[in-house]
């Protein structure tokens, strides 16, 4: 089964940007988002949604499967991982 | 002022604000450059340095607890993961900063 | 060195109570702050990024730096979110009306 993952990100940050890295490195598909470069008409409400996933305005926020990993943490990111290799 | 001397005119200013909290800078230098430089980035396009891995609300007094050094509103949590958020600081005795995870404040 | 280590700046009558006014003795930047009719002296210099506290807003004895809302109790010059970080505090005394600033070491 292929595992969903949706990383919302900051374009400033280079934890966000070493998160995407991870996930391309580990031949990963994801959906990566930074909020801070979206649109106006938009990034109220894909900001809200990183928030209340994740509780804060702390970026990476990374969504694995429904669960939410918040920060660059490799560790974290494998214990939610499902697809195969994992 | 250049973005090249408003990096150096930062690193001044933020040493003298977090010695005395006991956080250094990074040892990871390529890593301090590209966040003090994201940070001038932030200061020259919205007003304030804020932290380039935090993101800004619509309200003031929000956005001042995340203009760096941030670490005086973040103080438990940050001591909790010897680092600030996006790792521009470090506890003095940390030596290897990769070697510190992120993790959210009600997380171990 | 010696000399005079208390300078005279303005008259008294001129900083009023709840008012930041800020002096240069000798060219040092200082805010003269009245809390409930006494007088304080703080360096005019935020411990952040160096903005002059001068056009922060003073409530009670809590003065907040207009840069970035940095809050400091100006009868002890303490951050108040973290105690280890403080903008100087000056002596002052009044003679002959005048405020008189004590420079250590001027």
């Amino acid at each position: 089964m292929a595992d969903e993952v949706t990383v919302y990100a900051l374009s400033t940050c280079p934890w966000c940007r070493k998160t995407k890295q991870w996930f391309a490195d580990s031949k990963i598909e994801f959906e990566a988002i930074d909020v801070d470069t979206l649109p106006d008409s938009q990034q109220d409400e894909v900001a809200d949604k990183a928030y209340a996933l994740s509780g804060g305005r702390r970026f990476p926020v990374v969504v694995i499967n429904g669960e939410v990993i918040v920060g660059f943490n490799p560790e974290k990111f494998l214990e939610h991982l499902q697809g195969a290799g994992w | 002022m250049g973005t090249a001397e408003r990096k150096e005119s930062l690193r001044y200013l933020y040493d003298k604000v977090v010695d005395p909290l006991g956080f250094k800078f990074t040892p990871d230098a390529a890593l301090a450059e590209e966040l003090l430089e994201q940070e001038v980035k932030l200061e020259q396009d919205l007003g304030a340095p804020y932290c380039p891995c935090q993101m800004r609300s619509r309200v003031r007094g929000e956005d001042m607890r995340i203009v760096c050094p941030c670490i005086p509103f973040h103080r438990a949590h940050f001591d909790k993961m010897k680092r600030c958020w996006c790792g521009l600081f470090v506890h003095k005795d940390v030596t290897d900063p990769d070697s510190l995870p992120q993790f959210p404040p009600d997380e171990e | 060195m010696s000399g005079p280590r208390w300078v005279p700046t303005i008259d008294d009558a001129k900083v009023r109570d709840g008012a930041c006014v800020p002096v240069y003795p000798k060219g040092v930047g200082v805010l003269l702050v009245r809390v409930d009719g006494k007088l304080h002296a703080v360096a005019n210099k935020c411990v952040h990024m160096a903005c002059p506290l001068e056009g922060g807003k003073l409530e009670g004895a809590t003065l907040t730096c207009p840069c970035h809302d940095w809050r400091f109790d100006v009868r002890s010059g303490e951050f108040l979110d973290a105690p280890e970080l403080r903008i100087a505090t000056f002596a002052t005394k009044v003679e002959d009306g005048k405020v008189l600033v004590e420079l250590k070491g001027a």
